[in-house]
């Protein structure tokens, strides 16, 4: 099983100029500031489970582009419910995209709780209806072009391995900084 | 013009574009109106955070979210509020139903109905009773407004009463 950090680098590289990409907490909002991202991004520094509702709304308001939405296991556990709502609304231009490495990664490496969560069965169970697991990073950049293309919402689901030694750099923009800089006006 | 059908001028008027909604018996009735707007997106949701959250995107994408829900979803909302709409100063405009009242006539709501206020002030949120006596619409239209400029929350509580 791959670490997180070329997965994040094959997903940078595997964006165009049209997509917004919405982080949650954490490594992911954490490393992004310093990759050369040149879409749009929002990132979480709190607010566990707003990461794919904040999303949806976006790409409910802006049908033009397409919203990618990171999202953890660990906050995704805490509401599973947004994907109900975000099959429900249909966007054909949200992909949520779940980090998967069993540990809440952000307050210390709490192990989750002890059950394997069946996530893509999880997802088709609340009417996702395209799902795909991308094992590697290389398989990555095609999910995410396979999900552009279909007329629903996506969720791309990224087995990651936990890894207590990874250097995540701390939070390096603030909330109101992330905020101003947001715009979708391109 | 009903309350219901007021209150849904008022939210065009301040250019909403998208309602994300819980519904209780209340928010179900106007959420039946809002649905009749050309220019709102409805968006049913599960929890009142979502609500929220997809408000608040609505927002960020250059559109103006409102919320509506009930009281108790308000209650949900702590986090959220603090997290994401206080953090990052996005507007917020809710719709509340203002259940467990001396004008609610179903008892299970009275808890509700008792810490709505305290919460409210406890959270710092500004707010505002409707009036259905006055310009309902413009009193909506006003609380979107606040939001915007503050780029804040603003919660405009209601009744039953309000929407007929």
């Amino acid at each position: 099983m791959t670490g997180r950090k070329p997965f994040l680098d094959a997903l940078v590289a595997a964006l165009a100029a049209q997509d917004v990409v919405v982080s949650c907490l954490g490594a992911n909002a954490r490393w992004l500031p310093h990759m050369n991202v040149t879409v749009p991004v929002f990132a979480l520094c709190d607010s566990m489970s707003a990461a794919v509702p904040l999303a949806l709304g976006i790409a409910l308001s802006r049908p033009e582009r397409h919203v990618i939405a990171l999202e953890g296991d660990g906050s995704l556990l805490m509401s599973p419910n947004v994907l109900a709502t975000a099959a429900a609304a249909r966007p054909a231009n949200l992909t949520i995209v779940l980090w998967v490495n069993g540990h809440y990664e952000s307050s210390g490496g709490q192990a989750l709780p002890a059950v394997t969560v069946d996530w893509p069965a999880l997802a088709r169970a609340s009417g996702i209806t395209h799902v795909e697991t991308a094992d590697e990073p290389a398989a990555l950049a095609p999910a995410l072009d396979r999900a552009r293309l279909t007329d629903v919402p996506a969720v791309l689901i990224l087995p990651i391995a936990f890894d207590p030694a990874e250097q995540i750099p701390p939070y390096s923009e603030r909330p109101e900084e992330i905020r101003a800089r947001f715009s979708l006006k391109t | 013009m009903s309350g219901a059908e007021r209150i849904r001028a008022g939210l065009e008027a301040a250019g909403v574009t998208l309602a994300a909604s819980v519904p209780d018996t209340w928010i179900g009735r106007l959420m039946t109106t809002v649905r009749q707007s050309a220019t709102i997106r409805a968006v049913d949701v599960a929890r009142e955070e979502e609500a929220v959250a997809v408000a608040c995107g609505a927002n960020l994408a250059g559109g103006r979210g409102a919320v509506l829900i009930q009281n108790a979803g308000l209650l949900n909302c702590g986090g959220i509020l603090a997290g994401l709409v206080e953090l990052y100063r996005i507007p917020c405009f809710f719709i509340v139903s203002l259940r467990g009242d001396v004008r609610d006539p179903v008892y299970y709501h009275a808890p509700k109905g008792r810490v709505t206020s305290a919460t409210l002030e406890a959270w710092r949120l500004p707010h505002a009773m409707a009036d259905r006596a006055g310009d309902l619409a413009e009193q909506v239209r006003r609380g979107v407004e606040f939001a915007a400029e503050s780029r804040g929350p603003f919660v405009l509580l209601i009744s039953g009463e309000d929407l007929a």
